[in-house]
């Protein structure tokens, strides 16, 4: 008997210890927020080998990241009979063109009750290719990110840092983000309800 | 009528890089094996592809193979691809980006539950579209919980639904992951830039994984992985979006073939809102880094001590 | 070779093989009729390796099913030799020393079908190399799965050598050495503790599952291995008893119903503590627990079993606690049945399903297991029992003939 408990005993001990070590050989490691957190070296990004090949417009943003630059989606090429000023001018307009030259197609829905925006609170009221901000300093179509930050500055501040919009395509290679109006129509910038793209099969029945 | 085909089937480049033992063994057997199969109809290419069939079955954990091997297995994957589906695939063991740890976070103040992001990942990844296979879980959420497990996975209805929110999850690459430590084989792992990964051809389909996951980040191919051939996505990585065999578990890889490459993976690339950030999480200038920094995060299940690299934040 | 009577080892297979086909036309239907159903079971295995484990009632949520479940419980019955090893070596029992071969031929024909279940559930069968050290990756000591391996092989090992070479010492009518096989004997009986305690961490050790992940599975498995097994060892010694020479007296019966009564009240206490801390104060956790004994969003396939599984259980622990007829085979043989039972539908699925149920994501749906999945089962229960009947009738042939052999 005296036999059998000394097996036991080490086959236990034996056990344990190996569970043991196998534990604090795990434990000894950094923890993965230390890891982090000791990651202050700034990395080059753009050294990363890789095919990019971004076909979309950019432009240079004129605020910085973190001290750096980035570059953001241009918007103009986006807008279909940029420049406005082409039409407007001081020329008379046709009736029968009243209805495409008054943009009777944009429904604003963009701030509530009181604060709901007319046109010229964000378009220029002489120049129509730039746009002008509360203080009436003209701002570019392109970095229209100016004038949605002047009441949206919380967000601003989040998609200057990476937490509000997304990256076109590459997490690597230089900064390039999406612009306000690359995912939000200025005029009704809330998302719409839809049918969602797929759907997770029911697990049951 | 065999001893000319075995002639045939073995090119001069395919013998000589093999060990030369069990070359003769195979392609004798490969030979014999594929006139059983396939009755000698076709015997030619089913023999050869019986051979590289033959040679898969002996090879390696991919972790053990050398960069020659690594090439070499490669090589004869893209040729099965071509014999089976047709399909001429690009596939790479791009090794991982030095000094790069990927970290992952989700806006769940912002996320609509639009599904683009399931649906991307299917396409991307060739996951089995008979069943329906899905690496990403949208739960539609009632205010006042934040379990995902509270929430309901499977609607199918106009969304956002008002005073609802949605929360994904998918395999959160944990640093100390449950999955890898019950694994027998050690056919899944923890690569360099963090990414947990699963060699479909070392994994026995034991499910030991699946059990200890408590994220539910793992999917087993229960029958033989279905995807149209125009469909598939030639872009390929070994140890990412290949086309998987019935009998072996897989899992979100965060894209490998595309994060290697400098890409998001294809779900945070297909967000329409905004809500997936991914980035190196050593590289203090990276946009998820900012999220930790400036933002409250939490992460599913933290008391279970798997350090996941999955973060839910809220604007 | 050393002495003329001494005959060898093919001589000694020989005769055995034959021992073990011999029989009535009865034993010949009873082997017809196991390979019958094996060769059905191979038959839907057949398709099942065609086509994949989808021709399986498992998904991803229910990922291990009957197979793993039976796997458990009959790692369980393996184990349970130990208790006719323990007295009858340690304690120098006589009346279990006569049945000791016995138990370790039904441990032996558990164990073959705990690793043919393991093999079936597998989705890659042919890639079992890549767990053999040197040649493949053993992740050990890490994965408990690989202990489970190393643990269950080595009992198969121990548990079929030692009776091998006794065997075949009486066959040559000789008295086996003790220290040949004694350092072995007790090996075995801490092995027997460490396959089933082994096999309850596979699960334990899974914070994923808070249904497992409880200290008490471990000790709940012993004691319910430890009543479960010495039944079903004696509803294989109640046959023998009624169909061979063989002496089996009242005093093995006595004290295998003994163990059984002390090691089922153990079982229902612990599972009555269980039930107390998933019930009393309900938490997330004890989900699993619910959906296990009342059903959860009207799902509640296991229900009925599970309550048949305690009724069973606590019919079988009065019925062997009580046992007004005084050790009557007939009587025991209800008993055993009952328990053993209640102890493989609580301990099988009853255990291994709840655990998967709601999923980690909360997810929660019945699993029923296919037909093929049934075939393959019954059909990998037959083969232990084919293993078990074929070891235990030329044992049982030896044994007596060499007890003839001392008397004269």
């Amino acid at each position: 008997m005296k036999k059998l408990s000394c097996y036991s005993g080490s086959f236990w001990l034996g056990l344990g210890a190996t569970l043991l070590t196998a534990q604090l050989a795990m434990a000894s490691g950094q923890s993965l927020l230390d890891k982090i957190k000791g990651a202050t070296e700034p990395v080059d990004n753009t050294k990363i080998e890789s095919a990019y090949t971004l076909t979309a417009k950019t432009v240079q943003a004129e605020e910085t990241y973190q001290g750096g630059t980035f570059r953001v989606l241009a918007r103009k090429d986006k807008i279909t009979r940029y420049r406005c000023s082409v039409c407007h001018t001081d020329k008379k307009v046709l009736v029968k063109n009243g209805a495409l030259y008054t943009h009777s197609d944009i429904a604003i829905n963009h701030g509530k009750g009181q604060n709901k925006l007319e046109c010229i609170q964000c378009h220029d009221e002489k120049n129509r290719d730039v746009l002008s901000d509360a203080a009436g300093t003209k701002i570019d179509f392109d970095h229209s990110y100016k004038l949605c930050g002047q009441c949206h500055f919380r967000q601003k501040r989040d998609w200057l840092g990476g937490a509000h919009g997304k990256r076109e395509t590459y997490w690597a290679g230089e900064r390039v983000i999406r612009n306000c109006t690359s995912c939000h129509n200025p005029h009704s910038p809330a998302f719409k309800t839809k049918m969602p793209e797929t759907y997770s099969l029911p697990l049951d029945d | 009528m065999k001893d000319n085909k075995i002639d045939k089937s073995d090119p001069p480049e395919n013998g000589r890089t093999r060990r030369s033992f069990l070359k003769g063994l195979s392609i004798a057997a490969a030979a014999g094996s594929a006139g059983l199969v396939t009755g000698g109809c076709t015997g030619e290419v089913a023999s050869e592809e019986m051979g590289l069939k033959w040679e898969e079955y002996f090879k390696k954990n991919y972790r053990l193979m050398s960069q020659k091997e690594k090439d070499e297995t490669v090589e004869r994957l893209v040729k099965l691809a071509k014999i089976r589906v047709g399909v001429d695939i690009q596939m790479s063991n791009q090794a991982p980006i030095n000094n790069v740890l990927y970290g992952y976070a989700f806006n769940i103040s912002r996320c609509k539950g639009y599904m683009d992001c399931v649906e991307a990942c299917v396409q991307e990844n060739n996951l089995d579209r008979k069943s329906k296979t899905q690496y990403i879980r949208l739960f539609e959420m009632e205010p006042g919980k934040l379990d995902p497990s509270t929430g309901d996975g499977k609607y199918h209805h106009e969304v956002p639904v008002e005073d609802k929110f949605y929360m994904g999850v998918q395999c959160f690459h944990c640093e100390n992951a449950p999955c890898i430590k019950a694994c027998p084989t050690k056919a899944t792992w923890r690569e360099p830039d963090g990414i947990v990964v699963v060699d479909y051809d070392w994994c026995i389909g034991c499910r030991y994984c699946l059990a200890a996951c408590p994220y539910w980040g793992r999917r087993f191919n229960w029958g033989e992985p279905q995807v149209p051939a125009e469909e598939i996505n030639l872009k390929q990585h070994y140890l990412g979006n290949r086309m998987r065999m019935k009998g072996v578990m897989e899992k979100c890889t965060f894209c490998v073939q595309r994060t290697r490459q400098g890409k998001l993976p294809a779900c945070a690339n297909a967000c329409p809102t905004g809500s997936r950030i991914f980035g190196n999480l050593l590289d203090p200038d990276s946009e998820i880094r900012f999220v930790l920094k400036t933002k409250k995060v939490f992460r599913f299940k933290e008391e279970l001590g798997t350090d996941p690299k999955f973060w839910y934040f809220m604007d | 070779m050393t002495t003329n009577s001494r005959k060898g080892i093919i001589s000694f297979v020989t005769d055995c093989a034959g021992w073990a086909m011999a029989g009535g036309t009865g034993f010949k239907i009873y082997l017809l009729a196991l390979f019958g159903i094996i060769g059905m079971g191979a038959y839907a295995y057949y398709l099942q390796f065609q086509q994949g484990l989808i021709i399986t009632g498992m998904s991803n949520i229910v990922s291990w099913g009957l197979y793993i479940s039976n796997f458990t419980f009959f790692v369980g019955v393996a184990a349970a030799a130990v208790m006719l090893i323990l007295p009858a070596y340690v304690f120098k029992d006589k009346d279990l020393h006569e049945v000791v071969i016995i138990g370790e031929c039904v441990a032996v024909g558990a164990l073959v079908m705990c690793l043919t279940f393991i093999t079936v559930d597998m989705g890659g069968p042919l890639k079992v190399w890549h767990m053999i050290p040197g040649i493949g990756l053993f992740n050990w000591p890490s994965s408990i799965l690989t202990w489970d391996v190393l643990v269950l092989n080595g009992y198969l090992a121990l548990n079929a050598l030692v009776p091998l070479y006794i065997l075949y010492c009486n066959y040559n009518k000789k008295e086996p050495v003790g220290w040949r096989y004694k350092p072995f004997v007790f090996l075995s009986i801490l092995w027997a503790i460490s396959i089933h305690m082994t096999t309850a961490f596979l699960y334990q050790g899974l914070p994923a599952r808070p249904f497992w992940n409880n200290p008490l599975l471990g000790p709940r498995f012993l004691a319910s291995a430890f009543a479960a097994g010495p039944a079903i060892i004696m509803i294989v010694l109640i046959i023998i008893k009624q169909n061979t020479s063989y002496p089996v007296s009242v005093n093995i019966f006595q004290k295998l119903k003994r163990i059984i009564v002390i090691s089922a009240i153990i079982n229902l206490i612990m599972l009555f503590s269980e039930v107390f801390k998933e019930f009393y104060n309900f938490t997330h956790h004890s989900l699993s627990a619910q959906y296990l004994f009342f059903g959860l969003d009207g799902h509640n396939s296991l229900v009925p079993w599970i309550w048949t599984a305690i009724g069973l259980n606590i019919l079988g622990t009065v019925l062997f606690a009580v046992d007004p007829s005084k050790c009557n085979p007939r009587y025991l043989m209800v008993a055993a049945i009952s328990l053993f039972t209640g102890i493989w539908i609580e301990k099988g699925f009853g255990l291994i399903i709840p655990g998967f149920v709601p999923s980690p994501m909360g997810e929660v749906v019945d699993y029923t297991p296919s037909g093929p999945e049934i075939m393959i089962t019954l059909g990998v229960l037959a083969l232990g029992v084919l293993v078990m009947t074929l070891l235990i009738k030329p044992a049982i042939v030896i044994l007596l003939e060499y007890k003839k052999s001392k008397a004269t």
